[in-house]
Formats: structure tokens, sequence, C-alpha cells
């Protein structure tokens, strides 16, 4: 019988074949779907901390993330099953007037790596809909995100318009190059993360989870 | 010597008397001319205007023609999205799976130089040669091929690396071909020098470098120096991991962003036989600074580099509205040696004194975690005042249980150099904690401070415990 951490292995090291037959052997071992999905996030967190100390790359992130969500597709009846609910609903997209998806792409697959439900908006997205997904989705997490200085106006507009409906326990993280945490403190923001593991943290430091 | 015969020298590897001075206008020549970042790129008069404003104003020794890098991308039907105050942005992916129509190449629009905005590009340097061409070096930029491949194919390319390595070999090789094509084109227009900008490969490990740039850029090189150009791999963003297999290809000279130290890629670069160029801050000093840190960035530029086979350079691209000013403050460094001197002297360290009365606290028996932040002048300097800012903020996150002290030593006075000294802090503005730099030059997120402060303050606890 294989161990849990050879699929740990499997998700970091991107792996899709090893890590989607793993899964379906530890299913039908009967292993908890809980104790299949801890090794899976384990193996998330792991590559994310190397992104985040430069040791991997953009390429690295984006297999590893694959193996992941395609093990999470064989996982995920089992889990429904099991009575387990994902930490949060989390909306996240590239402001208005940006077009840049490279690192809002890295950050919602390490949020639905960390388990977290992510409803992506994609790129150009206005305040209005984000705030009409927010509250659709019942979301308690927002992601912004910009690449361009020219955008950054954009996040504040956004920021603007998700207060203004004073929605209950709302938490907004921003990211991308230009972003600072002094930029998220002047609009306004709950966080700001410096890469897609740091979004990560940031995530479970502002919700608790 | 004219600024193009010393620029010429300074990228041939040879020593030179002052540093050449290539300051990138892109769309910041629009703004020079008053007008949109679309209307100028699509306007060889207005290009011609912009490049005329700024070597009036900056006293360059090289200026490029154009600094886009959708221009191959366009002609090879990838779709454009123009804004005011930026190049425009790849909107669409022709050959992506994910994103787009998975069209093969051979589904592309044929590439030709007489396509597109490629000939408003070589109206522009014509007419610019006639006018400058004696004087200062022209740059010819074009799309490195990672970066071209990644407009055609998307994100897909990121995973094709893994899953089918061979079609994004066989991508870059058709780049490459397009990268020839224009540089032959630059070269037969006049242009002395031509960049192969590369940004995207900074986003992939050294290894997928080597597997994939490597062979693609070198083709690219071969061939201009066959047609008797040179060429420059340049790389915007941080690409520290990759500076050695960048020096590895078969450039003339390397050009690095403001994130990777000069001394860096000096020391990989001459020994190699290449020159290399970078690095002015565009963010904090350019766009945000004033006129005095242009020049104490300029200086502290050039001393990290030395005099031989440098180009100095902004990290990247100027922005559209980087301030004239502290251009002209840059070009005022490169050019006057006794304002030089000036700038030099008010934040020179004595080499002299040793500062023996300066002394450091006992800080492991100190109570309280200190933090120590050297700058220029907090309310001179903008990046000090950031700096100091940071630590400000970091202390006012902590539990009051957390006692911090923060100082300031400015190195306008002795003391400050002192302190600058004995703490042995290699960059300005930084931050030592309990005696330890542990930020240079660039100012760190306040959550980071925050962690380094806890741990002073633990292994504080650790000890008298």
């Amino acid at each position: 019988m294989p161990q849990l951490n050879e699929l740990t292995e499997a998700i970091k090291s991107g792996n899709r074949s090893n890590a989607t037959r793993l899964t379906t052997e530890f299913l039908d071992n009967e292993t908890a779907p809980q104790e299949i999905l801890d090794a899976m996030v384990v193996g998330m967190d792991e590559i994310g901390e190397r992104f985040k100390r430069n040791e991997v790359f953009v390429p690295e992130m984006l297999i590893a993330a694959r193996a992941m969500k395609e093990s999470m597709a064989i996982l995920e009846p089992a889990l429904v099953k099991s009575g387990y609910k994902p930490l949060a609903t989390a909306v996240i997209g590239t402001v208005q007037g940006d077009l840049h998806d490279i690192g809002k792409n890295l950050v919602s697959m390490m949020w639905k790596g960390a388990s977290f439900n992510v409803v992506d908006l994609g790129v150009n997205v206005s305040p209005e809909a984000f705030v009409s997904a927010i509250k659709e989705h019942n979301a308690t997490l927002v992601g912004l995100s910009a690449l361009l200085t020219t955008t950054m106006p954009s996040m504040k507009a956004t920021m603007d318009a998700i207060r203004q409906e004073q929605l209950e326990g709302v938490k907004v993280l921003i990211g991308g190059a230009p972003v600072t945490q002094s930029y998220a403190d002047q609009i306004g923001a709950d966080g700001f993360a410096a890469d897609a593991a740091s979004a990560v943290d940031a995530a479970r430091k502002l919700l608790a989870c | 010597m004219t600024g193009k015969e010393l620029l010429l020298r300074a990228l041939n590897g040879e020593q030179t008397l002052r540093p050449a001075w290539l300051p990138y206008v892109g769309v910041h020549g629009a703004s020079l001319v008053g007008v949109t970042a679309e209307e100028y790129l699509k306007s060889a008069n207005l290009i011609v205007d912009g490049l005329s404003k700024a070597k009036e104003l900056y006293q360059p020794d090289g200026l490029p023609i154009v600094f886009d890098l959708q221009m191959e991308a366009q002609v090879l039907g990838c779709e454009l999205k123009w804004a005011e105050k930026t190049p425009p942005s790849v909107v669409s992916h022709p050959m992506s799976l994910m994103e787009g129509d998975g069209k093969s190449l051979a589904d592309l629009p044929a590439f030709s130089v007489d396509k597109g905005r490629f000939p408003i590009a070589f109206e522009a340097l014509d007419q610019i040669k006639k006018q400058m061409g004696d004087e200062i070096a022209l740059y010819g930029l074009l799309t490195g091929p990672f970066t071209l491949t990644l407009h055609l194919m998307g994100n897909d390319v990121f995973m094709n690396m893994y899953d089918t390595p061979e079609s994004v070999m066989t991508v870059m090789d058709f780049c490459a071909e397009v990268a020839c094509q224009v540089a032959d084109a630059y070269i037969e227009h006049g242009a002395d020098v031509i960049a192969v900008v590369d940004p995207m490969t900074s986003q992939i490990s050294p290894e997928h470098f080597t597997e994939f740039v490597t062979p693609a850029v070198n083709k690219v090189f071969d061939h201009i120096r066959n047609k008797g150009g040179k060429g420059s791999m340049f790389v915007c963003g941080d690409a520290t991991r990759n500076l050695d297999v960048m020096t590895e290809t078969h450039c003339d000279n390397v050009a690095i962003d403001e994130q990777i130290p000069l001394e860096k890629i000096r020391d990989l670069a001459l020994p190699a036989g290449k020159s290399f160029g970078g690095n002015l801050k565009l963010t904090t000093v350019l766009m945000m600074g004033d006129e005095n840190d242009a020049r104490r960035n300029t200086i502290a530029c050039m001393d990290a580099a030395g005099d031989t086979g440098f180009i100095l350079a902004p990290g990247c691209d100027l922005p559209y509205d980087v301030k004239p000013e502290n251009l002209v403050a840059v070009a005022q460094m490169v050019h006057d040696e006794y304002q030089r001197d000036i700038a030099r002297t008010a934040a020179n360290v004595s080499q002299t004194d040793t500062f023996d009365d300066v002394l450091l606290p006992d800080y492991a028996s100190e109570r309280d975690v200190i933090v120590d932040v050297v700058t220029l002048d907090s309310e001179g300097c903008a990046p000090c005042q950031y700096m100091f800012k940071a630590a400000l903020d970091a202390r006012a996150r902590l539990e009051s249980d957390c006692k911090v002290i923060i100082r300031e030593h400015k190195i306008t006075t002795r003391q400050g150099v002192g302190m600058m000294v004995k703490l042995g802090v290699p960059n300005l503005p930084s931050i030592c904690i309990d005696g330890q730099c542990k930020f240079a030059s660039i100012i760190p997120d306040t959550a980071v401070i925050v962690e380094e402060i806890l741990k002073a303050a633990q292994s504080k606890q650790e000890v008298t415990s």
C-alpha cells in the first residue's frame, strides 16, 4: 500500500499520472478523503514555499497545480460524501483595464489547492462585477490583481465599491507587481500578498482558518 | 569623441572616461511631445519628435527607436489592446488551446517586416539616423523568442515545456527566425545595436532557459554578428537566477533590471568578454523620487559598475510619466565630473576615518529591540522616507509588550556615517535589527519587518530566560 507522502511528492513534482493513480488507490483502500486531501495540500504548500524562495518558477507551479486539480476531480465526490466543506468561497479577478492573468491564475490555483472554493472572474473585471459575484456566491474572500501601475486606481475603485455595499465579513486581499502593503493600507484593503504562496497564508490568517 | 563612439567602446567591453548613457525612451517619448502612447507608436513623425526632444533634454549616447514588444505579435495575428500611457497589451493568443483557437504555425499570417507597424519604426529610424546618427548610437529593439512564443501560445507554453517540449522548441525556433528578419531590417536601416528583449524568461528556471531559450537566442545573436551588428541580451524583471545562462549566450552585452546588483552582472559579464548595462531604479527613484535621488542612484550605479564595459541605463522601459527633471539630473551626473564630485562628497564616507568614537550598543544586553534605519536623510530622499516609514509601520503593528526603539542615522552627519560603517551597511537606505543588517536598498513588506523584529525579541527572551 502506498504512503501518503508519495502523493505529496507527486503533487509537488507535478507528476499528474502518479498523483491521480495514488488518489484512486487511496480511495480504493478506504483512506479517509480528508487525509488524502491533506496530503495534497501539503504538496501545494511546499511548492508554494519553494516558489516564494525563488527555487521554482511559474512552469513548476502550474504543473503542480494541474496535478492537484486532476487528483481533486477524483477525490471530490468522496470528499463531498464525507461531509467536507471548503474553507470559504473566494472571488478573484484582475481589475478593470488590466489584462494580465499569470499572477491571478497562480493565486487562484494556490487557493484551490488550499481547499478554498474559488470563483475566477478572469481579467478586466469591473467593480460592479466583483460586487455582484461576491453577493451571488456568498464569498468571504476577494482577490484583486493588477500588473500595471496605471491600473492600480481600479483597485481602489473596486475596494470603494465593495466597502459601499457593507458586505458582512468580506475580506479583500490585493497583489501584483506594482502593489505594496502601504498601497493596501491606503485603499483600505484587508491585506496584501507578495506572491501566490503568501496569498494562501494571508487568506488563512484573514479568515482565521 | 562622440557619444556614439563612447557607447560602442563600452559595448565592446572597453574602458571609458565616463559611463555611456542610454535612456530607454519608449512611450516616455509620447509624454515629451504631449500625445498618447497609441498616437505615438502609430506615427513615425511623433516618434522622431519624441526622440529629438529626448536627445535635447537628456544628452544620451544612445537611444532606442521604439520600445514595444508587441509589434511582431501583432503581425502574427495577436490582437492588441491600446492604452494611453503604456505600450499595447496582447489580448489573444492564437496558438493557445486553453485561451485561443489552438492554431498551428502554418495557420498564422506570414511574417514580414513590411507589415504592421514595422514600416513606421523603420521610417522613424531613417529620419533619426539622418538627424543624429553620427552623434548617438541607435538601438533596434526586438521581441525575444520566449516572449514572442508566450504571445502566440499564451500560458500553455509553461505546461507544454513539460508535456510537449518539442512543440515549444518548434515555435521558439520560428520566433528566432522572425527575430533574425527584424534584426536584418533594423541593421539595413542603420541601427548600431540590436537588443533582444526577452522579459518573460525571468519566469523560468536556468535549466529551462538553457533548454529552450539559449538555442533560439544564439541563433539570433550569431545572425546579428554575421551581419556586422552588435547584440544585447536584455531581460526586464528579476532575472537573478538566470544571470549565468544569460551571460553564456552569444550576445555582446547583457542588460539587467533594478532588482539585480550591478556588481553581480559585472563580475559575470566582464570575464566572459561581454559588456553590461543597467540599472537605474524606475519606480522608487525615477518615478517617485526627486533629482537628488536620481543623482545618488546614478553615482551608486557608476561606483558599482566601474569604468569598463558599462552602459548606464534604466532597468527597463521608461514609464510615460517619469519625471524629465530626474533624467536631466542623471545626464548631469554622466556629463559633468564636477557635479559628480559634489554628489559623491555629499554621500561619501571618509576613507581615513575609523570612527573609533562611534560606539554600537551591546544589542544583546539591551532590554528592547533596536531598529537602526540608515538613510541619506528620510526627509530629503524618497526611498529613505519609505524605508523609515516601513520601520515605523512595523512597530505600530506589534503588540504593546514588544518594545522597539527605532533610530534614524542620516549619513549627512559624521555620526551617521560612523553608524553605517560600524553596522556594515552595504546600501542605503537600510534597516538593521539588533545590529544585523536585515534589509538593504529594497524596501521590504511591513509584515516581513514585523517577523524579523519578533525573531529578535524572541532570541532576547531566550537569552534572558
